[in-house]
């Protein structure tokens, strides 16, 4: 398990490395935690002549309260995420799912924009992106430009980013007090990855769901947006009948393909039962109501 | 250091922690097709060079029939009968670019339709031009009998699918050859497999092979054989005189190394009814693989040998067959033929006990052996009924039963003690050095060793030093499988530290510790043993499944004959360790392969491995006895492999109220059709 040879850069400013990206054409990518990009080396699945690391861009790993919402650096390790005290205020959904991506070792490695970038619809954060409404900021050769998560994500591996663009920051909107959320995850065997996975994020309002986010992980060629479930449920009490409805939505956005861990049947019947399960648990943490 | 602190600490000495100046680095072109015809190899190492094919020996290889037509070459000549298979071998002075030199080679194929189902294989045209057909192996034990022995019929199809043996430490090899003597470094479960197996394949002479054991991080079954790189990594070290390393990487392992598993029964169960079964019969079908050398020449026949269980029965006719198939040749993993046939005729009991509406372990009781009997089938099965009778005691099986799904499985370990073990204790400056036969890959040998050494000699266990295995230092021996070492290697121990004591009296009139560190002396003992022992043993497994199919397990409890435990502390993480592995094997691990056999489990994760979050507590408890041998040691080390597999398979049927015959159970079956929400 030895890669083929590389070029490695570990330039200080996202300029250089655009500059670098440019250059090299396809022949570069960059590396962030290296989490998804080394096996694919080591197992010589691909092949990447010139490696462009941001270890050394200083400022790309933080998280702060910002007036539009919070704002992460890319840079950012998902175990930061895990256990911070601000995610934990806002976005308990980003919370629930970082701890449940992969293991502690992985986790204290793998960067956020990593996750995002790398656009593998089994990798968790792209539907909890895509549940919450996030931003993305990328910088390219003609400065920044921001794109929505639902223009992000485009197929298996690939996005909206241009070659030579770096994914910088992550802009997560308020979504108001009275908000929740909750990651659920079926995994494979003994697998990190999942059979399914769902983002469930709600603002509430005297015991009525205001608006939901919902996005689904593992369930097609990348994370879904369950828009149909979204609208169904805005304005709806949540009792059992309502989530059993938006369960069947989501799943009615869904496109499994059968493997040797399940029949499309079978996924989809997890994704079911999951969604109400993660719906309900979101649901219980509007206290009292 | 202790042993344990040294590993953990990062200490250890592997294969691959062995470096040489001018050292080599091999790599290997293997086939990408589960079948294909070679029309040219151009570039790298091929079979034009290292024409030789792979002995079998190790574990069982002494049952063996000769198989010469679909032995396995080292590297292959017309064609490629499994996905992985080494075409050939390419090097460099750098690991890295010996993995880039695969791709130089270019090999031309011809791809051919590949068959991975075993039953479908048994029809299939030959997948070796050598054979007329795919079956080679096809036998029958017990006598013919007429069905209606009984009143009642319990029928079934049951399945233990592939896996791999996934030690931590993949396989590896480091060779170097100063003109004369070729000495090979290697962790593994038997020297002297490795010795005679490389003297056999290459035609070397006894004198010009040493090889000597690295510290091994697991086998399972994996480390007591040849391997196809191993000769090529001999080779290479005496063409070119420089040492040579090959480490497998996790992708090889998965495709290439020999996994264990693959059988498949079909069985009937006559009993009256009352629950006294009457008669056994049917069929197992092993799945070999593409080329012979590994364990499916003489499994199906020891799988056939095992099916009366620890029961008595009178009637049996068993068809033992194993079929090529295009895969990796298949190997024996931890039971190796035991849990396969513990988990056939278990299966059939617990169906039995449902269609008599019996609780299973009444119906066991029934059947139990009240004395030493040899089942038609051929192995003797020892009085079983006393140790049932404690076993459901001491389980607590009837409370819990009351109260949880649970499962109850009943299991005969046959050790494999014949062959003896040898071995030898030196003593030098006032220390002990000891090297035993077998070699231990995890299991700690040194620390019964060093018990025994100091109940016979009295000298104390920070006086011994306990040596890993060095053909030149020990010259005989077997290997450490079958759950034999504390019995055989055990007896040998002591029994060459009775040979000291005895040297010392014979100089000395008595035996005093002062004479013995005082001097120089050497003791070698080869504890001949030609005997199949057994032992009995039960788990008791409680589990659920929640709404999504996630198997939650309560009890893990183990009861075993273990005669002596001679290490408690490592006694009990053998049993943990193969509960791990049965837990595994019930719920998750398999090669997967789509029908030509091309392989769909790339990764260790794929492959199902359980990782520790998953595991429940587990209790281990002994019956008290003692066995015959010296040490009055029995095997343990793959009853948990046998007996947790049957117990959590049973305790799921009870939660799901279905029939699961085969392992792993499809998480499918493990949903139920409304969700408890
Ligand atoms: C054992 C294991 C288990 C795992 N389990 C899970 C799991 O359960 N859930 C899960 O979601 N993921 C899992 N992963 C994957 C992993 O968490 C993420 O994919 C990983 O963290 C990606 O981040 P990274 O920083 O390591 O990215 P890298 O591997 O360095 O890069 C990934 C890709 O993103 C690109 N990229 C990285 N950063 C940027 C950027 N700022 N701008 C533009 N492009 C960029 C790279 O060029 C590359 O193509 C697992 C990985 C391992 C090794």
């Amino acid at each position: 398990m030895n890669p083929p040879r590389f070029e490695y850069y570990a330039p200080t400013g996202i300029e250089e490395i655009v500059g670098l990206l440019k250059k090299y054409g396809d022949d570069a990518k960059i590396l962030a935690g290296g989490q998804s990009l080394l096996p694919l080396l080591k197992s010589r699945v691909v092949t990447i002549p010139c490696l462009i690391s941001l270890s050394e861009v200083r400022g790309l790993s933080y998280i702060d309260e910002r007036k539009d919402g919070v704002h992460v650096g890319a840079m950012t390790v998902d175990s930061d995420l895990e256990f911070s005290d601000i995610i934990k205020k806002h976005f308990p959904l980003i919370l629930d799912c970082a701890s449940q991506v992969a293991d502690p070792l992985v986790r204290n490695t793998g960067t956020i924009g990593g996750n995002i970038s790398h656009a593998d619809p089994s990798n968790d954060f792209p539907s909890v992106m895509l549940a919450i409404g996030a931003k993305f900021v990328v910088q390219g050769e003609s400065g920044t430009r921001e794109i929505s998560a639902e223009d992000f994500f485009v197929d298996t591996f690939e996005t909206s980013m241009k070659h030579d663009e770096v994914l910088k920051e992550i802009i997560l909107p308020y979504w108001g007090s009275n908000s929740y959320g909750a990651y659920g995850k079926f995994k494979k065997g003994t697998w990190n990855f999942s059979v399914a996975g769902v983002a469930v994020q709600l603002s509430m309002e005297s015991g009525k769901i205001n608006k939901a986010g919902i996005a689904i992980t593992s369930m097609g060629p990348k994370a879904i947006k369950c828009t149909e479930a979204e609208k169904y449920l805005a304005g709806k009490k949540p009792d059992d009948s309502v989530l059993k409805h938006a369960a069947e939505l989501i799943v009615g956005a869904s496109q499994p393909s059968e493997d040797q861990y399940g029949s499309e049947k079978y996924k989809k019947e997890i994704l079911r039962r999951l969604s109400i399960k993660t719906m309900g648990k979101a649901i219980k943490m509007d206290g009292g109501n | 250091m202790d042993l344990s602190e040294k590993f953990v600490k990062g200490n250890g000495t592997f294969v691959d922690d062995i470096h040489m100046p001018g050292m080599l680095y091999l790599g290997f072109v293997r086939s990408p097709y589960p079948r294909a015809k070679i029309k040219k190899i151009s570039g790298g190492i091929t079979h034009k060079d290292v024409n030789f094919d792979i002995a079998a020996v190790g574990e069982g290889s002494e049952e063996e029939q000769t198989f010469s037509s679909t032995a396995h070459p080292v590297l292959a000549k017309d064609f490629v009968g499994y996905v992985g298979q080494p075409v050939a071998a390419v090097y460099s002075t750098d690991p890295y670019e010996a993995e880039d030199l695969i791709d130089s080679v270019e090999v031309d194929y011809e791809p051919l339709p590949g068959i991975s189902d075993p039953e479908k294989a048994i029809d299939f045209e030959p997948i070796n031009p050598a054979s007329k057909s795919n079956v080679i192996v096809d036998r029958y034990f017990g006598k013919e009998f007429p069905d209606n022995v009984g009143d009642v019929v319990i029928e079934g199809r049951f399945v233990n699918n592939r896996i791999a043996t996934n030690p931590i430490e993949p396989r590896g090899i480091v060779t170097a050859y100063d003109g004369d003597k070729l000495t090979i470094w290697i962790g593994t479960q038997s020297i002297y497999s490795i010795k005679s197996g490389i003297c056999e394949a290459m035609h070397l002479p006894a004198e010009k092979v040493r090889v000597i054991q690295t510290d091994t991080g697991g086998a399972f079954g994996l480390k007591g054989g040849l391997f196809p790189e191993y000769v090529v990594a001999a080779w290479l070290a005496m063409k070119e005189k420089r040492p040579v390393k090959w480490i497998e990487t996790r992708r090889e392992h998965l495709m290439a190394s020999r996994p264990g598993r693959g059988a498949i029964a079909k069985l009937k169960l006559y009993a009256d009814r009352s629950g006294k079964i009457k008669g056994l019969k049917g069929e197992v079908l092993v799945d070999n693989g593409a080329f012979t050398g590994g364990s499916g020449e003489f499994s199906p026949a020891f799988i056939a040998m095992q099916l009366a269980g620890a029961y008595h029965l009178e009637n049996a006719y068993v068809r033992a067959r194993s079929v090529l198939t295009n895969k990796a040749p298949q190997g024996p993993y931890r039971g190796a033929g035991r849990p396969e046939a513990m988990f056939f005729i278990e299966k059939m009991m617990d169906h039995l006990a449902d269609k008599l509406k019996m609780d299973p372990v009444d119906l066991r009781l029934k059947n139990a052996a009240e004395e030493r009997y040899r089942s038609p089938l051929g192995f003797e099965v020892e009085p079983s009924k006393k140790f049932l009778e404690a076993a459901i005691k001491e389980t607590g099986y009837r409370e819990l039963s009351k109260k949880y799904n649970t499962g109850f499985s009943f299991l005969i370990l046959y050790h494999a003690t014949s062959g003896g073990e040898s071995a030898r204790i030196q003593v030098k400056d006032g220390r002990l050095k000891v090297w035993i036969g077998g070699n231990a890959h995890g299991q700690r040998h040194d620390v019964f060793s060093k018990t025994l050494i100091n109940e016979e000699l009295g000298v104390d266990e920070s006086l011994v030093d306990f040596q890993l295995g060095d053909t030149d230092q020990i010259p005989a021996g077997i290997g450490a499988w079958g759950s034999r070492s504390a019995m055989v290697a055990g007896s040998a121990v002591l029994m060459a530290a009775r040979m000291l004591r005895e040297k010392v009296e014979k100089k000395y009139g008595k035996y005093s510790l002062n004479h013995l560190l005082g001097e120089e002396w050497d003791a070698y003992h080869n504890f001949e043993y030609s005997k199949m022992e057994s032992s009995l043993g039960v788990n008791v497994v409680t589990a659920d499944v929640d709404d999504l199919g996630k198997v939650k397990i309560r009890d893990c409890i183990s009861y075993y004959d273990a005669g002596r435990v001679l290490d408690p502390a490592n006694a009990a993480g053998q049993i943990a360790g193969g509960s791990v592995q049965g837990i595994s094997q019930a719920l998750y691990e398999e090669l997967a392969f789509d029908e030509d056999g091309q392989p769909l489990t790339s990764s260790i994760s794929d492959a199902g491995v359980a990782t520790a979050d998953l595991l429940p507590k587990f209790t281990i408890k002994y019956y008290k006895s003692e066995s015959t041998l010296p040490s009055k040691a029995k095997g343990i080390g793959e009853a948990p492999t046998i007996g947790v597999p049957i117990a959590l398979s049973r305790a799921l049927e009870k939660a799901m109220g279905r029939e699961f015959n085969e392992t792993p159970i499809r998480p499918e079956l493990l949903l139920r059709e409304t969700a408890v929400q």
